[in-house]
């Protein structure tokens, strides 16, 4: 897993304000103090990658002063229009410093937001983390739909059709981003896309069957997933409209 | 008129792919927008950044190479703007955002010609401009043209003031620009009858009757042209029946206000749930301002402290539309947000 970086002293950030570091590698974080606590997020957009600092904060809500996504800032959760959460990291303060940690892809995805701490917990000991290569075929039409994924970093592209008749179907680039979600569905046992990396990419696999074990476990958790993984459905296939 | 090489561009989003038949002629963005494809954009004409794409293979013209949108771009990754570039040879591109089709009933953007029939100095640095279509033409109130003259290379981002559906005739504001070339022109040239080129409707920034909310318009100089069309439907629709409606025009000394007898008719016509304040910033409101227009409100100050104080408690329900250079829009946001009036209930189009 991902090693602590040191990235400020607490009294580097303004109290109920943001403030945003680079690390070495180009990433922006962004730190926000609230009250007590404090906070750290990718310091970009996910929108359109816009520097997030430059935004209004009021203490509890961040707005990117672009297209006024807006996310809670003590969960990075997306507010109004906002269609995407922030990328978390985990935070940690020893002596007066603060650390960061990159956070776990499955805590971060839309798909799991809200569910209880515990199914969480029982979820994340199910994900096998695995590496691949540009190019690697994850699943092809007509494999079977045993394996959920979350992208922890990198590109996954999607095809449909066959042969000299393929079509683009979209493609997932954000860290906790869900697909293979045919897995967790009754009576959709064959693939009917193919999903390939196009960047090195690291990828969380679990297998459907088990996830929907744990979730009978817990229906309150498992009713919130269905009924966000009916949302998660809908945004590809709907029209835009007039909110 | 479609002269260019047919070809054919594939627009890869988040979600799914889009296949566009088009010409080399033909802007990548306009013709996404014309089939009705819900392609990101917010100025149209190279300034926001907001349409930013990348060629996956192909290659494309750009028309405008110094546009100051570009400063948002990673060239080296293939990035472009979509509103300046045009496909030479079948391309794929990519846009990093879900992409839908337009909702049914969306007035589908298109190419069409006009002429000016007439223009008039309102202000020694703002003049009014009538363009006449070749055909009638359907807009939303609070909506944009990208207009362009023969005279002058590039399209230029200008609200409608009037509103009508199948109108014949749209009515703009002109704000002259230091150093900038096409205002210097217009300005200095008698353009009636000119031949112009239009492209639209565009923006988001859009009022219709059935929001049933009170409204709040917060603009600065030429900003006011799409707030008249907003009021203009609501007065058309009676709107302000019902629901209230708070307008705040800033400018910076009377020699500068314009449209106030317009303002003042719409005031007589609407009633008294219509507010209009009309907010100076570079000097004392003089007295003979309230003499003269006895249906208008006046204040001193940034037209955004304005709003901000006149406002107060009464920001209930209420649907913001801002227009004006960006310190008046970045200023409005976080008083609104502070105000806690939701994002989804701020609109405005951001022209750079």
């Amino acid at each position: 897993m991902s090693k602590n970086i040191h990235i400020c002293k607490l009294s580097d950030i303004p109290a109920n304000g943001i403030k945003d570091f680079v690390l070495e590698g180009g990433e922006k974080v962004l730190i926000a103090n609230f009250s007590e606590n404090y906070y750290a997020y990718n310091g970009n957009c996910p929108h359109q990658g816009t520097c997030l600092a430059e935004g209004f904060f009021d203490g509890a809500v961040l707005t990117c002063n672009k297209h006024l996504w807006q996310w809670d800032i003590t969960t990075g959760k997306p507010i109004g229009l906002a269609e995407a959460p922030l990328e978390s990291y985990q935070l940690e303060i020893e002596d007066g410093e603060i650390y960061v940690r990159k956070a776990n892809a499955l805590k971060m995805a839309e798909l799991f937001r809200d569910i209880s701490t515990s199914t969480q917990d029982l979820l994340v000991k199910l994900t096998r983390r695995e590496e691949y290569e540009v190019g690697s075929v994850l699943y092809d039409l007509g494999d079977l739909t045993d394996d959920l994924y979350i992208l922890e970093s990198g590109r996954v592209e999607f095809e449909l059709g066959r042969d000299e008749r393929t079509s683009a179907a979209g493609f997932i680039l954000r860290k906790g981003e869900v697909f293979g979600w045919a897995a967790l569905l009754e009576h959709q046992p064959i693939r009917i896309a193919q999903a390939v990396c196009v960047e090195k990419s690291v990828l969380l696999r679990l297998n459907g069957e088990e996830v929907v074990k744990v979730l009978a476990t817990d229906p309150a958790s498992g009713y919130l997933v269905m009924r966000q993984l009916a949302t998660l459905i809908t945004r590809h296939f709907t029209s835009s409209s007039e909110q | 008129m479609m002269t260019g090489k047919t070809l054919n561009i594939q627009v890869n989003a988040r979600n799914r792919a889009y296949t566009l038949d088009g010409t080399s002629d033909d802007k990548i963005l306009n013709l996404g927008l014309s089939n009705a494809i819900d392609l990101p954009y917010e100025c149209g004409s190279g300034t926001c950044g907001t349409c930013k794409a990348r060629l996956i293979s192909g290659e494309i013209c750009d028309r405008w190479p110094e546009a100051p949108g570009r400063k948002f771009l990673k060239p080296k990754k293939g990035e472009f703007l979509m509103c300046q570039c045009a496909a030479k040879t079948d391309s794929v591109i990519e846009v990093e955002s879900f992409v839908h089709t337009m909702e049914a009933g969306a007035c589908v953007p298109g190419l069409i010609t006009g002429r000016v029939n007439s223009s008039k100095l309102l202000t020694p640095d703002v003049m009014s401009l009538q363009i006449t279509m070749d055909q009638t033409f359907d807009f939303d109130a609070g909506q944009f043209m990208l207009v362009q003259f023969p005279e002058v290379v590039g399209f230029r981002g200008w609200s409608m003031v009037n509103y009508e559906r199948h109108a014949k005739t749209l009515d703009f504001v002109i704000k002259k620009k230091p150093d900038g070339v096409l205002s210097e022109w217009l300005f200095g040239n008698n353009c009636e009858g000119v031949e112009v080129e239009l492209y639209g409707p565009l923006g988001n920034a859009t009022f219709y009757s059935r929001l049933a909310k009170n409204i709040l318009c917060i603009a600065g100089g030429s900003g006011i042209a799409g707030i008249m069309s907003i009021l203009s439907r609501a007065a058309q629709d009676g709107y302000f029946s019902q629901y209230s409606g708070d307008v705040f025009f800033g400018v910076r000394t009377m020699k500068d206000a314009f449209f106030l007898d317009e303002l003042a008719a719409f005031r007589a016509e609407c009633g008294e749930k219509l507010n209009i304040v009309i907010a100076l910033s570079d000097e004392d409101v003089p007295a003979s301002a309230q003499i003269d227009y006895p249906q208008l409100a006046f204040d001193n100050g940034f037209v955004h402290e304005v709003a901000g104080r006149h406002m107060e408690d009464r920001y209930q329900n209420v649907r913001a539309y801002l227009a004006g250079p960006p310190p008046l829009v970045n200023g409005s946001i976080g008083m609104l947000l502070r105000a806690r009036v939701t994002t989804d209930n701020i609109r405005y189009d951001k022209f750079s």
